[in-house]
């Protein structure tokens, strides 16, 4: 597939950054959040993973708002109206000749996308809203906290150091981090987001809900970490018709936690047919690599060193042909293909964290496990298990992941059994011993050189050493040139590993037979 | 009072498609009609299927919506069967072409068979 091309549409005199993408027979727009960037959201794997989806069953529709990500910037001290910024949507959907299109509002996009559907229903398909609220202060911060988030956005902006407030479960994920500190730096300046979120903070919209005509979806994670649930079970009761599906999860963008599941709901709520999982279970081993500290390193120097394995981790699992599946804390799951992968990416990791200076405990398992979304399974539950029994240095598997790896040159001992929770009977268990042990323990001694070896030529030769002959007269018995002698002598003793002339003829004493040497 | 329904032929097909009139391509599909949609998203194991007269009125609905337009040409009858192609321009410049294939049974479509390819 080519890049995605990014286009400008006007809206009063201002450029509002799109792009299109998929082949659907319906239009879908996707209105973001409190900042966003058309360039970035396809690096981020949950977020490409989430458009992606949309894409393949609607022609979707994306945009930065202005003020925002690739959109025209515009004066940080009179950012537009909610109104004005609702605009931009019609001058998008002008621009792509979407005469009426689906409206899919997250989070703050979601106020905008309410007050779309209630201005121009005749243009609204249908609407869906993801974490949405009509009253900012009521369902997502009291002014008195207000202050303290802009305070950080301010002092701290393009650091990541918002995460906590929108994602604390990947907090601990480093690459995750980094990515959120560019997206917030690549979004909006400081000031302009400091303004935006006072924007925001004045968001209410309370008053247009029962003006909202188009058939509704609202999904909202549980235990959403920005907005309170509350917010869309008052919007299920204010907009005619609206259908709640309330999800688990805590963490508030879209385009993290389980993004699967909240494509499925839109995708069965657009097309009216449930989505088509592309793939049920496949057979996967699973590696899961504990980290801990035996050094008594402090939390600072502990926190440093974990940083650093997680991103060679990372490195390392992407070049054992392996996927990173997700981490819980210390634990790090990845998937691979086959438990021979698994296993040397578990054995370079145990180097690693030697190398890094932490302790490492690893278990490796195979089973099934679902293809989309963390793998949660039995297979995943047994891993970590494995992962927890393993002692430093361990490579715990079950003994599944040394029978199928047979062949491989992968070397295993046999490790017991042991008890887990889930399972009826103990299981069998295996430790990966380190591939060094596969090399021989010693160099085999040489086997004695056979006269085999030596050309019809150099037994001549060798033979009339053994009597005593000088190079030239060899050379003359033979008819052959003083340095073609000594060039055959040279390769003799090579061939023969011995050390002089003298071992030559004595060589050639003990193996005189019927047929000479 | 008589209701003249309009032919199901060539030329009505290219007077809805170049309209954008979504009432008057969905009155030519029958009830129980079947849409197949083969693209990149949809390959040819697993089609679009767009099943019955009420979803194939929401789909025209929704292509007729889009402010774009659409040229149909080559159009071959022969029998119950009709084929024809179709070339889409949104007005970023985009471009969409189309051929469909059309089973007809008592006068309506029965079911079509429509492969795209979009500039992406």
């Amino acid at each position: 597939m080519r890049p995605i091309e990014t286009r400008y549409a006007r809206s009063g005199d201002v450029r509002i950054a799109y792009q299109v993408v998929g082949q659907g027979s319906f239009d879908l727009v996707f209105v973001p959040g409190f900042i966003s960037n058309l360039d970035l959201q396809w690096e981020d794997e949950g977020y490409s993973r989430l458009l992606k989806r949309l894409s393949t069953f609607s022609r979707l529709i994306l945009f930065d708002k202005r003020g925002t990500g690739l959109s025209d910037r515009v004066d940080n001290r009179h950012l537009p109206s909610l109104e004005t910024r609702m605009d931009d949507v019609r001058a998008v959907m002008d621009a792509t000749g979407s005469g009426r299109a689906a409206i899919l509002g997250a989070s703050e996009g979601a106020p905008m996308a309410m007050l779309f559907a209630a201005t121009y229903p005749e243009r609204t398909r249908a609407l869906v809203l993801y974490g949405g609220y009509a009253h900012f202060h009521k369902w997502v911060m009291p002014p008195e906290r207000l202050e303290a988030f802009i305070e950080t956005a301010e002092t701290a902006w393009g650091t990541g150091a918002t995460l906590p407030n929108f994602a604390p479960g990947r907090v601990d994920d480093t690459h995750f981090a980094q990515w959120w500190a560019r997206f917030e730096r690549l979004s909006a300046g400081p000031t302009a987001a400091a303004t935006l979120a006072r924007m925001n903070a004045g968001i209410d919209v309370r008053g247009i809900l029962s003006a909202i005509s188009a058939p509704t979806l609202l999904i909202h994670r549980r235990n959403d970490a920005r907005v309170d649930p509350e917010a869309s079970r008052f919007l299920a009761r204010k907009i005619h018709g609206a259908r709640l599906i309330e999800i688990p999860g805590r963490d508030h963008p879209i385009w993290t936690g389980d993004v699967d599941r909240v494509a499925d709901l839109i995708e069965e709520c657009l097309t009216g047919q449930p989505a088509v999982a592309d793939t049920e279970r496949v057979l996967a081993a699973l590696l899961v690599t504990r980290i801990f500290d035996t050094a008594k390193l402090g939390d600072r120097m502990w926190s440093q060193r974990s940083q650093r394995f997680q991103e060679t981790w990372r490195l390392l699992v992407g070049r054992h042909g392996g996927r990173i599946a997700g981490t819980h804390g210390e634990l790090m799951i990845s998937r691979f293909d086959g438990p021979g992968r698994a296993i040397r990416c578990a054995a370079a990791l145990r180097d690693a964290a030697q190398q890094v200076g932490v302790a490492s405990a690893q278990g490796v398992h195979v089973g099934e496990i679902e293809m989309r979304g963390q793998p949660v399974g039995l297979t995943a539950r047994v891993t970590m298990q494995l992962a927890t029994h393993a002692g430093h240095g361990d490579i715990l598997a079950s003994r599944l992941v040394a029978e199928l790896a047979k062949g491989s040159g992968l070397r295993f001992i046999d490790a017991g059994r042991i008890s887990l929770d889930e399972l009826g009977e103990p299981l069998p268990v295996v430790q990966a011993t380190s591939e060094q042990h596969l090399e021989p323990a010693c160099r085999h001694r040489p086997k004695a050189p056979e006269p085999a070896t030596l050309t019809a030529r150099e037994s001549e030769v060798v033979n009339l050493i053994a009597d005593g002959m000088s190079n030239a007269a060899i050379a003359a018995e033979l008819r052959l040139s003083e340095h073609t002698v000594k060039r055959h002598v040279a390769n003799i003793l090579l061939k023969l590993d011995l050390p002089s002339r003298a071992a030559a003829a004595a060589f050639s004493a003990r193996h005189t037979g019927p047929d000479g040497p | 009072m008589l209701t003249k329904t309009q032919t199901v032929d060539g030329a009505a097909i290219k007077k809805a498609i170049e309209g954008r009139d979504g009432k008057m391509l969905s009155s030519f599909y029958n009830d129980d009609a079947l849409v197949r949609v083969i693209d990149r998203n949809n390959p040819p194991s697993k089609p679009r299927e767009i099943r019955g007269r009420a979803a194939i009125t929401t789909f025209w609905d929704d292509i007729c919506s889009r402010a774009m337009t659409h040229k149909v040409d080559a159009t071959i009858a022969e029998g119950d069967n009709l084929a024809f192609t179709q070339a889409c321009v949104y007005p970023d410049g985009t471009k969409v072409f189309c051929a469909a294939m059309l089973e007809l049974k008592n006068g309506r479509i029965a079911r079509q068979t429509v492969v795209q390819a979009w500039d992406e």
